[in-house]
């Protein structure tokens, strides 16, 4: 077991080693979900500092992803309860994206961008989670409180929708 | 004998999984076998959109505190000022937390890819060659098979991140020219092994592997390989 505070300086240090290594990822998986970077990063920066603060209850480093990942769904769930979100352009965020923070530039990047932002938060949030954070089935059933095979047909579901919104021939797809 | 239906609907829900069944029925398949080929194109495209970038972090501990008002147009030019005005002091070592090793971030780099080594088909030159491009660098047609390719973001700078494939496994490849380094450096973090190797005018390569019982002598054989393959733009 690595314990997180083996001494308040190295603690710290490696505590903020950790933030900044996840941080990208929890960046992008809070993104995702709210369609918004300055509110993602916002949401992100709490988390840390909630995590910060409750790190004596981080047993194993080695879990320290799925315990900040919780803790970040809790903060976005918190904000979305504080606020009305307003309802997003898809086009022109994908444009906004596109043109400022995207790791690629290609064209069917921001096709397949747009596509994500379309489809149903209950898809997305476990496509991003086995896609982008590499969760398992059983993780992210653990995560979302549902069974493994919901968790399955929400990803066959997420990715049937996806290939049919990106143009993809999906004859060939169960029903 | 598992279905197409079954196997599809199972592809669809996780392309990258490795279930022996599914691994019977694609290989007895050939129909499945071409649309397994189109889905893993699809998901690798999939991971790529995901992947928005992120803005680097330059802060520290403690953390800045939400801002329940957006910022106005002037505050944030004096944050942005701000920032690099810590930007420098940090870079001139006025203030400086020690820089972590450069293995240290190449491995905690790879855990942000945790999908990186779960195929081991050749990536079409459809997905490959654009991040090659942006990176202005190439590979010699004899170079080992490529089965996964991002630009990624790494110290700030923008690296391709590669797997090839080697007869010990999945190798994983940075093209880190912006960090020069004075000789090779082997490391063994976190279970990974593998080697930082200077490339005049060229800053790096960093080259790990995970495979068990791997020496450094292979781990150089693996470097020396993909350093050969890798075709520099001038």
């Amino acid at each position: 077991m690595h314990r997180l505070r083996v001494g308040a300086k190295q603690g710290r240090a490696r505590f903020q080693a950790l933030c900044l290594a996840l941080r990208p990822d929890l960046l992008r998986f809070a993104f995702w979900l709210c369609h918004d970077h300055a509110l993602a990063e916002d949401v992100v920066q709490e988390s840390m500092l909630r995590a910060w603060k409750a790190q004596e209850s981080l047993e194993d480093e080695k879990a320290a992803k799925p315990w900040f990942l919780t803790i970040v769904r809790r903060e976005l769930a918190r904000t979305f309860e504080r606020k009305r979100l307003n309802t997003v352009n898809v086009d022109e965020l994908v444009a906004l994206e596109d043109s400022s923070l995207a790791a690629g530039d290609q064209a069917d990047l921001a096709e397949m961008r747009a596509a994500i932002f379309k489809l149903p938060e209950e898809y997305r949030e476990p496509l991003v989670m086995q896609s982008l954070l590499g969760y398992s089935t059983a993780e992210i059933a653990s995560e979302l409180d549902l069974s493994q095979s919901a968790v399955l047909s929400r990803l066959f579901r997420a990715r049937h929708l996806l290939r049919a919104l990106c143009g993809e021939d999906t004859s060939g797809d169960p029903r | 004998m598992m279905s197409h239906e079954r196997y599809r609907r199972a592809l669809l829900a996780n392309p990258l999984g490795t279930d022996p069944e599914l691994e019977a029925h694609r290989a007895s398949c050939e129909d499945c076998r071409a649309f397994t080929d189109r889905m893993l194109a699809f998901e690798h495209r999939l991971l790529r959109a995901l992947k928005v970038g992120t803005p680097i972090s330059v802060e520290v501990l403690p953390f800045r505190t939400r801002n329940t008002v957006r910022p106005t147009k002037g505050a944030r030019w004096l944050a942005l000022a701000a920032g690099v005005a810590i930007a420098f002091v940090m870079g001139t070592g006025i203030w400086l937390t020690p820089r972590s090793s450069l293995a240290a971030d190449v491995v905690a780099h790879m855990t942000e890819e945790p999908n990186a080594w779960k195929t081991q088909a050749a990536l079409p030159a459809g997905e490959l060659n654009p991040v090659l491009k942006r990176a202005n660098i190439s590979l010699d047609p004899k170079a080992p098979t490529v089965s996964y390719a991002n630009s990624c973001e790494f110290r700030g700078q923008v690296v391709p991140h590669l797997v090839v494939q080697s007869p010990r496994g999945p190798v994983t490849v940075m093209v880190l020219t912006h960090e020069a380094v004075s000789r090779a450096r082997h490391f063994d973090e976190q279970g990974y092994r593998g080697t930082i190797l200077p490339i005049p005018q060229h800053g790096s390569i960093a080259v790990l592997m995970r495979a068990p019982g791997t020496t450094a002598a292979e781990v150089d054989a693996v470097a020396a390989q993909v350093r050969t393959a890798i075709v520099w733009g001038s």
